[in-house]
């Protein structure tokens, strides 16, 4: 009885730890594939079991993507729509934020119902009376068409997640600053912004992947093959009968590395930043 | 006070503003082209024949749009509740051993949108993990789970299954997360005098772990019904729909009838019916926000 305790015990002390090397294996193992893969053969890359290491390890493949795929022009589109998109959504969705936590009354329970459920509409459906509208007016197969169309989606998310945290900026200081002979906009961008300046840093890191990752609407509004992001880009690798996936998954190691460098500098904020507010 | 009104109205103003413009018209603008004839001739101008209910009629008349329409809630279905119940089960032990897993996770949630996108899954998906000698199939046949390899995406009957594998591998983190947040939410008191009572694992958690976190619960499960009925880059990127529809949902069938036989009319009235389910989950959302503002 002592015993079976005891071991019980010892493995509740060791499941969870054992689940989590599972879990971030199955996360972190596609990752890795990725990696590899880029220094195959295309032999190797078909290879029947197959490889777990490259065995002729070669560079071939990020010099073809670099020097014949234009793997630079995709990525300088894609950070000319991620970049924009981050900006419009930390400033704007600071601005509706801040004015929902600080006043109370019909018209923000009202924007606060208008602003959950437009976030919550599917970019695909979106995308058809988006593009005749934009095509209407003219503003079709442009970049602007796809900042746009993107930062509309990450600012109603920002709002919801922002909103709790600007409560916690104690109104004190507000008054003392107001008190203090400060304008109403000088407090705001005085006081309140530098205070939450961890969160905005953080949602604007979230748009910015968001955006960079977008799919639907560059897929839709861009025609001209100059202008879209590298997420479009990669499926002109697969063709129908057959793909050189050892091009292509070094177009995606190189493609990630902006992602992965900013997220490594800012993983422990984006955490708490998720959690805090992910709910209310 | 007159000012300080001015202030807050125009800093609320402006992004809805920018919402209401861009999300809120197109929303709207939807429902009108759903009920016009619209094709490439007549896009650049605004006014259009009206042709009554014809495109939710040609829609629904086809045979493929009824399939499409059970893939999605099978989809939705099925995603939503291995979601939930993947989330719950590695978060009932662990939130008493938060300790040793809690950075594990954390780091694979924020590494998730960092490089576990959807166009990514492309390549990663398709081209190597999930084909027939990938090594998706590798390791469950060397660990002997399955005998001969499967054709992941371009068997019918399987290809649904794959597709819901990869978007709970790519959801799970997201629930993952917000349901450990509502955990830690519980006092320890509650457990410690429950185990006083004698009262054993399963009864914690059917009295003390799930009326805690149930209404955290319906909020998260209308997310995540939300993220399964807004699944598109996910399908488009593995399977396009096929093979023969087996895989196709409202989303993608709206988007191929907008952008590949350039019937934006029929595109939009598919996209009604996908938008109504969505608003439907999101009042209950919402509903489940209002409850929990005012307790």
């Amino acid at each position: 009885m002592r015993r079976r305790s005891l071991i019980r015990r010892g493995m509740g002390r060791y499941i969870p730890t054992l689940i989590a090397i599972l879990c971030v294996g199955i996360y972190l193992f596609p990752l890795y594939w990725m990696l590899i893969s880029g220094f195959k053969t295309q032999a190797e890359i078909f290879a029947d079991p197959p490889t777990f290491w490259p065995r002729y390890p070669t560079l071939d493949s990020f010099r073809v993507v670099i020097e014949e795929q234009n793997i630079v022009r995709y990525l300088r589109n894609s950070l000319m729509i991620a970049t924009p998109v981050a900006l419009v959504t930390v400033v704007l969705s600071a601005m509706g934020a801040y004015a929902m936590s600080r006043v109370r009354s019909r018209l923000v329970s009202i924007v606060l119902v208008i602003v959950l459920l437009l976030q919550v509409f599917p970019e695909a459906l979106l995308a058809t009376p988006v593009f005749v509208i934009f095509k209407a007016i003219g503003l079709v197969n442009s970049l602007v068409a796809v900042v746009l169309a993107t930062s509309a989606r990450s600012v109603a998310f920002a709002v919801v997640i922002l909103r709790p945290m600007f409560r916690q900026v104690p109104i004190e200081l507000e008054e003392a600053s107001r008190v203090d002979g400060c304008s109403q906009f000088g407090t705001f961008w005085r006081i309140v912004v530098p205070l939450m300046r961890v969160p905005l840093l953080v949602l604007g890191a979230i748009s910015f992947a968001q955006a960079y990752g977008q799919f639907v609407y560059p897929l839709t509004l861009l025609s001209s093959q100059d202008l879209q992001p590298g997420t479009v880009g990669i499926f002109s690798f697969i063709g129908a009968e057959v793909a050189d996936w050892h091009h292509v998954m070094a177009f995606s190691s190189l493609f990630v590395l902006p992602l992965l460098v900013m997220f490594l500098l800012l993983q422990r904020r984006i955490v708490s930043g998720l959690t805090a507010g992910a709910l209310k | 006070m007159q000012r300080r009104n001015l202030f807050f109205t125009t800093l609320l103003l402006v992004p809805t503003v920018y919402l209401l413009s861009l999300v809120g018209f197109p929303v709207v603008y939807n429902a009108v082209m759903s009920v016009q004839e619209v094709n490439l001739g007549d896009l650049s101008h605004f006014a259009r024949p009206f042709v009554g209910l014809a495109n939710y009629g040609e829609a629904i008349a086809d045979p493929t749009f009824r399939k499409v329409a059970l893939n999605t809630g099978v989809f939705v279905v099925v995603t939503v509740t291995s979601l939930a119940r993947s989330g719950l089960a590695c978060w009932r032990r662990c939130v008493f051993h938060a300790v040793s897993l809690a950075p594990a996770i954390c780091a694979v949630c924020c590494w998730r949108p960092g490089f576990c996108q959807a166009w990514w899954l492309a390549p990663c998906g398709s081209g190597c993990s999930l084909r027939k000698y990938g090594v998706f199939n590798y390791v469950l046949m060397s660990l002997h789970l399955i005998g001969s390899p499967v054709n992941w995406l371009s068997d019918p009957a399987i290809a649904m299954s794959a597709l819901n594998i990869a978007h709970v591998w790519y959801g799970m983190p997201f629930s993952m997360i917000l349901i450990a947040a509502a955990l830690t939410g519980i006092p320890d008191e509650h457990y410690e005098a429950a185990s006083l009572d004698g009262a054993g694992p399963i009864a914690r958690f059917r009295y003390i772990t799930l009326p805690a976190i149930t209404p955290a619960l319906i909020a998260i499960g209308c997310l995540v019904t939300i993220s399964a009925l807004r699944v598109f880059d996910v399908i488009f990127a593995l399977t396009q729909g096929g093979p023969v529809d087996a895989t196709n949902v409202l989303p993608l069938l709206s988007y191929q009838a907008s952008f590949q036989d350039f019937d934006f009319g029929r595109g939009a009235a598919i996209g009604m019916f996908a938008f109504f389910a969505v608003f439907g989950v999101a009042l209950a959302y919402v509903g489940t926000l209002r409850r929990e503002a005012v307790t």
